[in-house]
């Protein structure tokens, strides 16, 4: 497994490469097909070895069933974003880079973010981490602002200056916890060594709270989640999917595997009442916004928000029940909101004032089918496996001592819930306002919609599973 | 020599010149170089890099968008500067004694991301909050390994070379850089 690992990243790598050295539009599309589901083959196998209990932890991996799930979904998210590129490409109007070099530039950025994003679960070492997430800064950036429009610009640049200084705090945060280490080398900073150095309390909290605050505004946690509106309505929509779905909850695992490293140090209460203050403040802030009339990708990103939060609550539980429901609400999430941005592309292409408007009737056809099945899975609807989870993390909740917080949760997730049922009879079940006719981009969506909701409904099942297995204890 | 590192930093808060403000932060990685002679590998990149090919690029950069007129401040340049220092000096005081001119250097260039309108001086406030970790690094024994202080660095170079992207084209695009004229995107 440890091979397998190692060769993930630079096969996603060799796959953008590949992809660029093609000479003709039709090429590079060709070649990137093929990349992806090679890098998307090795990384199956590399999680399904690790959700299966092969553990690996060394001082450059950590190797364990959250790093199982997570690379799962990265490269089930990447594979399918890859493989909805072309029509994107196609068909997605403008682009800051001359028409020569805009495949390619699109392709180099994309796969490079992809590689970054698979280090992150397997990286044993916490500065190693920190590199590799500031790292994935730049390559995303340039594809949030992928269009050239001037609002592409906006968000882009919001996303690079405000994650690169919240990263910065959070390097602030490690310098701290390596100075406070007798041997303040890089390996100091490995997550098995962390946990088992004597930590001074005091020192330990100050940089806990930096690191965590910093990661936060990669997470888009609020109060520090300015940049996430913009940038995910603003985004292609496969690269959208990606910051959604995957990089959010990957640098969640990050602040998470901080937790765990350092919360008996930091004092566990201390640690844990900070995730639940970003989680619940995430909620509240997303759910008035899930009511308001916005352009259907901000609507998703908000929800992106709301979902955040759900997850740092279950962190902060950090009880059996509470886990199970994070693990399993991150892969949810990420194969329901990919559908809800991959629906985006035919949507805006038949209608292209949705990027600015809210929903007004998207019809029967497979568009409206896709959304529909994003909202409803994103709401919690039963059998979403989201409504699965989030009822694990409000009982892990329950177990951890917090009933009011979980009282307070649920309340909230019962808005947000009435919120997108709210956007879907306003927005998706009238009459378009325009008719067009079904193209290639729309069987590939209802090809994935066929895909995801079968995923979505194995997630359900597991979810009687997870509670209480090997998978999950392991992790405590 | 952290108290001229911090008053360089303080002192892009207060100028108005873009090359000015290029040439304090230059001047704040030369001591940052100069600091670092001890270990020689180390110096000879952080002079090369922050010293000198960063502030190249940026005055490229300034070069190829020239401003029609001076970007409106947000503030006075004394409420700037007075803002910066009470940031800097609240970091300061909440982290422990041995990180405290890297936390107030890191918090001014906080300060200067919220305090300066035009782009180019944003950039230069993430350059000048990753000197204060670099000057943290420096200041304390074995404060910080060599691997993550370059890692750390060329993820700056990165940033930095992205950002400069960003900054030429959307000059191209609003004619001026100003941040000010970037707040279409709201709920």
């Amino acid at each position: 497994m440890t091979e397998l690992a190692i060769a993930v990243p630079p096969l996603a790598l060799a796959a953008g490469v590949l992809a660029c050295l093609g000479r003709t539009p039709r090429q590079s599309d060709r070649l990137n097909v093929a990349g992806a589901l090679v890098t998307a083959a090795a990384a199956a196998v590399l999680a399904v070895a690790a959700l299966t209990g092969e553990e690996v932890h060394t001082r450059w991996l950590e190797i364990d069933a959250a790093s199982g799930v997570f690379v799962a979904v990265i490269a089930a998210v990447g594979l399918c974003s890859a493989l909805v590129s072309p029509a994107f490409l196609r068909t997605g109007g403008r682009s800051w880079f001359t028409a020569a070099r805009s495949r390619h530039a699109y392709y180099a950025a994309l796969y490079a973010f992809w590689a970054a994003l698979f280090i992150v679960p397997l990286a044993g070492n916490l500065a190693i981490v920190w590199l590799v997430v500031e790292g994935t800064t730049g390559a995303s950036a340039l594809l949030v602002a992928f269009s050239g429009r001037r609002e592409a610009l906006e968000a882009g640049w919001k996303y690079l200056v405000l994650t690169t200084l919240g990263l910065a705090v959070a390097l602030l945060g490690i310098v701290i916890l390596s100075i406070e280490q007798a041997d303040g080398g890089l390996h100091a900073l490995g997550w098995r060594a962390l946990a088992n150095a004597p930590l001074d309390p005091g020192t330990t909290l100050v940089a806990f709270v930096l690191i965590i605050a910093g990661l936060a505004t990669k997470i888009g946690w609020a109060p520090v989640h300015n940049w996430l509106p913009d940038a995910h309505s603003e985004a292609p929509a496969p690269i959208s999917a990606l910051l959604s779905a995957a990089l959010l909850p990957t640098v969640a695992l990050v602040a998470w595997r901080v937790k765990d490293t350092l919360a008996a140090a930091a004092g566990p209460g201390a640690a844990g009442a900070l995730f639940i203050g970003f989680g619940l403040a995430s909620i509240a802030v997303a759910i008035p916004f899930l009511w308001r009339p916005l352009p259907y990708k901000r609507l998703l990103a908000y929800s992106s928000l709301e979902h955040m939060g759900v997850i740092a609550l279950g962190i902060g539980f950090g009880t059996s029940l509470a886990i199970a429901g994070v693990l399993l609400h991150v892969a949810g999430h990420a194969l329901a909101k990919a559908l809800g941005f991959y629906a985006a592309l035919p949507l805006l292409r038949a209608d292209p004032s949705a990027a600015k408007q809210p929903l007004r009737g998207v019809g029967r056809g497979s568009t409206a089918t896709a959304i529909g099945v994003a909202l409803f899975a994103l709401a919690g609807l039963p059998p979403s496996p989201l409504f699965a989870s989030e009822l694990l993390i409000a009982l892990g909740g329950v177990d951890a001592g917090e009933p009011v917080v979980v009282g307070v949760a649920v309340v909230l997730l019962a808005l947000g819930f009435l919120g997108l049922l709210h956007a879907f009879v306003e927005g998706v079940l009238p009459a378009p306002r325009r008719r067009s006719r079904p193209h290639r981009g729309s069987r590939q969506v209802i090809v994935l919609t066929s895909a995801l909701s079968v995923g979505l409904l194995a997630l359900t099942v597991a979810a009687a599973w997870l509670p209480g297995s090997a998978l999950v204890e392991g992790l405590l | 020599m952290a108290g001229l590192i911090l008053a360089l930093g303080l002192g892009v808060v207060l100028v108005r010149r873009r090359s000015l403000a290029i040439a304090l932060v230059s001047a704040q990685s030369l001591a940052l170089g100069i600091m670092a002679l001890d270990h020689a590998a180390v110096a000879a990149v952080v002079l090369a890099v922050k010293a000198v090919a960063l502030p190249a690029l940026l005055v490229a950069v300034v070069r190829r968008t020239r401003e029609p007129r001076l970007v409106a401040a947000a503030a006075g340049p004394l409420v700037r500067l007075a803002g910066a220092a009470a940031a800097a000096g609240l970091a300061a005081a909440l982290v422990p004694p041995d990180v405290r001119g890297g936390a107030a250097v890191v918090v001014t260039g906080l300060a200067i991301v919220v305090a300066r309108r035009p782009i180019l001086f944003q950039l230069l406030g993430v350059i000048v909050a990753e000197n204060g970790l670099s000057l943290l690094a420096l200041s304390v024994p074995g404060g910080l390994s060599y691997v993550i202080e370059l890692g750390a660095l060329l993820d700056l170079a990165l940033v930095v070379v992205v950002a400069s992207f960003f900054a030429r084209r959307i000059h191209l695009e609003l004619g001026t850089g100003d941040t000010e004229l970037l707040r279409g995107l709201r709920d």
